[in-house]
């Protein structure tokens, strides 16, 4: 074999010095980290919301998310409408699915014991995750979109564009979120049947109603950031389970029914992984978001944003 | 007319009849007709896909069988399929092997991973069940039996496989590096090992390592920054920047299809260039599924993996038939090996002195000498002391205008390899 014939004939730029290489990795590891932190954010954000109000853990929530990513595979696939603009259809159609679940199942064991609540959630995820293998099959998809093939360069830094709408969009919607509990009347009853639901039903709420629209909030916000994710992550239906295992992560480090908890908590969790990946084996990256985890429970049981029980 | 009342005699003979064949021992029963083989694999979860194909390849090759007249040595006995599912998780393996076996299976087949394949393995070798891997590569599966088996803590080993392990896969991957790289005269200095995490992906980098390690080749692995991921990965974009610092000749991942389709794209947006995208041996680089997924991202891009000789006509026309049966997809990897391994069974229950001694179906493991198989072999297919194939091996394939095809080596190329990639 003809020795000493590599990089340089084959017109490569030889490797640089490590110092400049690495301030650069970290760099571009810090930005990644955040962009991703904020799907991440919107997924925990329709969590903690529903949880917020009704003191239901939501274990369907990966595979809700994993329904929102399917929808914009559909919509991409057979109408050719791209994610960034179809994530306000799934939205939607994850509403109408989260207000029926409240409606028809949740409703009946609102008051129940946690252990029946949790049965009926896991009963729920089964159902979405194998009627999505039953009619999608099982291979892992992507929704292909002309944004998520664009990149940006600052320097030596690249932005992903599709991660930078995603985080832009995200971001909106949890400011849009937070506007509408503070600043409509329905957000007001939610946030009234949150705290005191004795209460909201004494001055005349209608408790049942701004449940079932809480919850179908809860599943919009993670329908829609299944749509915005669903270019940059393959999914296929037992992706739900990492998602839900995810978004509770992130849910318990912001703090249990805290929405800036929880967008806090998806930027601290996904930067600390990626730095992870910097830092010891990228293998090891989930190990940094889950040493994160406990150190939060050991001295801040109620999460960083989250009220203390009383 | 009245019907005909059941005398007390009538009755009674017809009860101490019917007692009396049910009492008969099984032994002297005529032979059973149908020999029932315990199929467990993933069919459902994040392994679904392979784990169908798996199902489909050996319900095709059942059905070859039987078609063709059965066990013909066992006076046309057929075969009969119980299945079995993992849905994924490796402990199935087991709960899955004990179920089948109590319901009468006779041998056992499977099961795509690693992991529930080693569940599988403490079922066939407690319950003496001759057990025949079809798909799975962790060297222990078979190496840890034949070792208890050689220092006398069991008897007889019952577990066998026909597939490629974590080791061999290791050595043709390197052996093919270094006839690829010596064809296209380069030597690259800087090859970048990336892998998925979970205990295929740690096994096949393992033995890549080995494999390096031991045919100390001109062209160099970058030993110390190999780079593995979490499997499945949510983000692999700060991976390939760590990557891209290494400036890498040629990039050699393992992965899953997941993996695959977070990775591939990455490296485009992350503009990293290199020579070649040179799997060592993984799955996610060539189903018709990635390919219609990450369509540009896997052209030319190489994959060392156990395939289907295509210049064999028995191949193409199965092939043509699992297409229709499958809703178009390819014959590959996974179908393939399954429907050897029925093969294998049907060709050792013809040779088995007897069928209700699993030790006697061993002695016609141990004797075979097989070559009716579908896959790439290396040779007959036969069973080493450990209860490998050693003539499993694999085949290089690159994607080719949106096609799998095999390139290397030569005598079992279908199209001229391209390497170096053409740039973007």
């Amino acid at each position: 074999m003809a020795q000493g014939r590599g990089r340089a004939e084959a017109g490569l730029p030889a490797p640089q010095g490590l110092t400049a290489i690495d301030a650069t990795l970290v760099a571009q590891a810090l930005l990644n980290g955040v962009l991703f932190g904020g799907v991440f954010s919107l997924m925990a954000v329709g969590l903690t919301l529903i949880f917020g109000v009704m003191r239901v853990v939501n274990f369907a929530h990966g595979d809700m998310m994993v329904w929102g990513m399917y929808l914009a595979w559909l919509m991409a696939t057979r109408a050719g409408v791209d994610p960034y603009l179809g994530f306000v259809l799934c939205a939607a159609a994850l509403f109408v699915l989260g207000f029926l679940v409240q409606r028809l199942l949740v409703q009946r064991i609102v008051d129940a014991p946690h252990e029946m609540q949790i049965l009926l959630m896991l009963g729920v995820a089964l159902v979405l995750e194998n009627t999505a293998l039953l009619l999608f099959g099982p291979e892992p998809q992507r929704v292909r979109s002309v944004l998520a093939r664009s990149t940006l360069w600052l320097g030596p830094v690249f932005v992903d564009v599709a991660r930078l709408i995603a985080f832009g969009v995200a971001a909106l919607l949890t400011l849009a979120l937070s506007l509408f509990l503070f600043r409509t009347d329905l957000g007001r009853s939610i946030r009234a049947a949150a705290d005191n639901t004795y209460g909201a039903l004494v001055i005349g709420t209608d408790v049942q109603r701004v449940y079932a629209a809480a919850f179908g909030v809860g599943a919009a916000c993670v329908g829609a950031a299944g749509a915005l994710v669903s270019p940059l992550l393959p999914f296929s239906p037992p992706t739900g389970l990492q998602l839900s295992v995810a978004s509770f992560n992130i849910v318990i480090i912001g703090g249990m029914g805290s929405l800036l908890g929880a967008f806090v908590g998806g930027l601290l969790v996904a930067v600390a992984e990626s730095l992870g990946a910097v830092f010891l084996k990228p293998s090891l990256k989930e190990l940094v978001s889950f040493s994160l985890l406990v150190l939060i429970l050991l001295f801040r049981p109620a999460g960083l944003f989250g009220r203390r029980a009383s | 007319m009245t019907p005909h009342a059941l005398s007390r005699r009538t009755f009674l003979k017809a009860t101490v009849a019917g007692a009396a064949v049910i009492g008969v021992p099984q032994t002297l029963r005529a032979q059973p007709k149908t020999f029932k083989i315990g199929a467990v694999h993933p069919v459902t979860g994040p392994l679904a896909e392979p784990g169908q194909a798996c199902r489909l390849g050996a319900q095709l090759g059942v059905e070859a069988i039987n078609a063709a007249g059965g066990v013909k040595g066992k006076g046309g006995m057929q075969l009969e399929l119980l299945l079995g599912d993992t849905q994924s998780k490796p402990e199935n393996g087991r709960v899955e092997a004990e179920r089948l076996v109590n319901q009468g299976a006779q041998m056992l087949l499977g099961s795509f991973d690693s992991g529930s394949t080693a569940a599988m393995v403490s079922v066939a070798q407690q319950k003496r069940v001759p057990f025949l891997v079809d798909i799975a590569a962790a060297d222990p599966i078979t190496a840890n039996v034949a070792k208890a088996v050689k220092e006398g803590q069991q008897k007889v080993q019952y577990v066998y496989r026909n597939f490629p392990t974590g080791s061999s896969f290791g050595r043709k991957a390197v052996q093919y590096f270094t006839e690829i790289f010596a064809e296209a005269k380069v030597t690259p200095k800087r090859v970048a090992l990336m892998h998925c995490n979970d205990l295929f992906g740690v096994n096949q980098a393992r033995g890549f390592l080995a494999a390096y390690k031991a045919a100390k080749p001109a062209w160099t692995l970058l030993e110390d920054d190999v780079i593995p991921w979490p499997e499945p990965p949510a983000d692999l974009s700060t991976e390939v920047a760590k990557l891209k610092t290494l400036k890498p000749d040629v990039i050699a991942p393992i992965t899953r299809p997941a993996s695959a389709q977070i990775l591939l794209p990455e490296l485009r947006k992350q503009r990293v260039e290199s020579l070649a995208i040179l799997g060592p041996g993984s799955p996610g680089l060539y189903e018709a599924g990635q390919i219609a997924a990450l369509k540009d991202d896997l052209e030319y891009v190489l994959d060392s993996v156990p395939w289907p000789n295509f210049k064999n006509p028995r191949t193409q026309k199965l092939a043509e038939d699992y297409q229709k049966r499958s809703n178009g997809r390819l014959f590959d990897t996974n179908s393939g090996y399954s429907y050897d391994a029925i093969s294998i069974i049907a060709d050792v229950l013809e040779r088995a002195a007897k069928l209700d001694d699993p030790d006697a179906i061993v002695d016609a493991i141990h004797k075979t000498t097989f070559t009716g198989g579908l896959m790439q072999y290396g040779g007959p297919i036969h069973f080493s002391e450990v209860g490998d194939n050693p003539n499993a091996i694999s085949t290089m394939i690159q994607i080719l205008k949106a096609k799998p095809v095999a390139v290397w080596p030569k005598d079992a190329a279908v199209q001229k390899l391209v390497f170096p990639r053409p740039k973007a």
